[in-house]
């Protein structure tokens, strides 16, 4: 799942949460969901930085991406 | 000579040029004698010169030349004489001949001249000139001998110039819009953050500093790929195309970023190319266009997903501000805690009930009946999470394990468990009692 579809699920959950009485059931299930969605994002967001590459296409046509510097 | 053509002759100039042919290939001037190149026009009387001279061409009634010749030797004065200049004028009468070569006359007020361009140019050029629009034609002054007509060959017509430039542009704009390439319902949104940036632009240019910089401040999690392309001049188009493709083969990136820095109109024109143009709206993921141009918008800008007016701006709007992510995912994350807390809350109100229920049926010392109801109500369940969210309550479940949340779901003699914080109570229902509120569920 994207970064993205995570955050849209999370806010889902959030607002499901906050909006309506439900099954103790359901609700543990959908914090478990979200607290899973929101460790991924995290994750996400503390990558590494990236360096800038280049797309080059090797003479056997295999598109490779190499370190811009290197 | 007419020093002044009245209209009715460049019409009809015009018309004749259809049936001209390129003179080089005319088997006239295959046999001919070519005087050398420096002879100067000379005064009338000095050709009736004595017979000492008679045997030159053309000096003596004896050795008068064909009009062939003469024809042909002021062309070869007149093109060695001239480089090629730009001219200024209307066109008027163009032909398009089905070998490709266009004829048509280029005037003014006072003066008119032939001009035919052979296929080879008129395909470079971006459009046909039309009736009565002016061009600024690079052209070599020549002579048409089957006429005896100057002639002007032109070799370029200026693209920069706003009439050829806009016509070739509205041209391709109408059919590719007619195909709905420019449509609103084909653009696609630019993703929350893009894990890869590919950035289609010369890996030398301003442009992809500027991106380069604005993304590893922004977001510096974000990579960039550069395909280098050419952008400006004769194989921009292909390079660019090619570029384009090597991103949507390669399958990687997010989001393309597709531009170049500033640049003259024509060094812009390979973003008005019809393969660049279809090349981008066909990538498989969203396209930026960036091409650096507060005037003029570009097809390629048309085409795009979004566009930007320069590089950096594109870039600004491909990658957001990791600072705001993380301060929106926090901010998610406390709202869930808050939300999973009031969800308890009102979830430990329903369930006391039952748990006083539990309770009795759980135990009938006074003492443990008190003990199973803190553990119901001041613990949750040490499985889930929530446990530490709720201090409060006990879950209780039926003999299938579905939960209990209401005291109809219970009949006496059912057995029920009720889960705490350390184990669970196996216990069966003695009488239930309802406390008279409507339970949601």
């Amino acid at each position: 799942m994207s970064f993205e579809k995570k955050v849209q699920r999370l806010e889902e959950i959030v607002r499901a949460l906050e909006s309506k009485d439900m099954s103790l059931e359901k609700g543990l299930k959908l914090f478990e969901e979200g607290i899973a969605c929101l460790r991924d994002a995290s994750t996400e967001l503390s990558k590494a930085e990236a360096a800038v590459q280049v797309l080059r296409e090797r003479t056997d046509g295999i598109l490779e991406a190499t370190d811009l510097r290197a | 000579m007419n020093s002044r053509p009245a209209r009715p002759a460049a019409r009809s100039g015009g018309r004749q040029g259809g049936t001209q042919g390129e003179p080089d290939t005319l088997a006239l001037f295959d046999d001919l004698e070519v005087p050398p190149a420096p002879v100067a026009p000379r005064p009338e009387g000095r050709a009736r010169r004595p017979a000492a001279r008679s045997d030159e061409p053309g000096l003596s009634p004896e050795s008068a030349i064909s009009v062939a010749t003469l024809t042909l030797a002021t062309r070869d004065i007149i093109e060695g004489a001239v480089e090629p200049l730009w001219v200024r004028g209307e066109v008027v009468g163009l032909k398009e001949h089905r070998s490709g070569h266009w004829y048509f006359t280029l005037k003014d007020e006072n003066a008119q001249i032939r001009c035919v361009m052979w296929a080879s140019d008129a395909r470079r050029a971006l459009a046909a000139p039309d009736e009565g629009m002016t061009i600024i034609a690079l052209g070599k002054l020549t002579v048409f001998p089957a006429r005896g007509e100057l002639q002007l060959r032109v070799l370029r017509i200026d693209s920069s110039g706003d009439g050829l430039w806009r016509k070739a542009f509205e041209k391709l704009r109408k059919k590719l819009e007619a195909e709905g390439l420019f449509a609103a319902e084909r653009k696609r949104p630019i993703p929350m953050l893009p894990a890869c940036v590919a950035v289609v632009t010369s890996a030398d240019g301003a442009a992809l500093h500027d991106i380069v910089s604005v993304v590893s401040r922004r977001c510096p999690i974000t990579q960039v790929v550069v395909a280098h392309a050419q952008v400006q001049g004769e194989d921009a188009p292909k390079s660019l195309v090619k570029a384009l493709h090597r991103v949507a083969r390669w399958g990687k990136a997010d989001v393309v970023i597709l531009g170049r820095g500033g640049g003259s109109r024509e060094d812009l024109w390979a973003f008005n190319d019809e393969r660049v143009v279809r090349a981008a709206a066909g990538m498989p993921v969203p396209v930026i266009s960036a091409v650096g141009h507060e005037v003029d918008v570009t097809l390629c800008d048309l085409a795009a997903d979004l566009r930007a007016a320069t590089p950096s701006a594109a870039a600004e709007a491909a990658v957001p501000r990791l600072s705001d992510l993380v301060r929106h995912v926090r901010r998610l994350g406390a709202d869930l805690r808050d939300a999973a807390m009031a969800q308890v809350e009102s979830a430990r109100e329903r369930l006391a009930d039952v748990g006083v229920a539990v309770a009795r049926a759980a135990s009938h010392p006074i003492e443990r009946r008190r003990l199973a109801l803190e553990g119901i109500a001041g613990r949750l369940h040490a499985l889930s999470p929530l446990a530490t969210l709720a201090r409060g309550y006990a879950v209780i479940t039926d003999g299938e394990g579905a939960p209990v949340t209401s005291v109809t779901a219970v009949k006496p003699g059912d057995a029920i468990v009720a889960r705490l914080r350390d184990g669970s109570i196996h216990a069966r229902t003695e009488r239930t009692e309802s406390s008279g509120e409507e339970v949601n569920e």
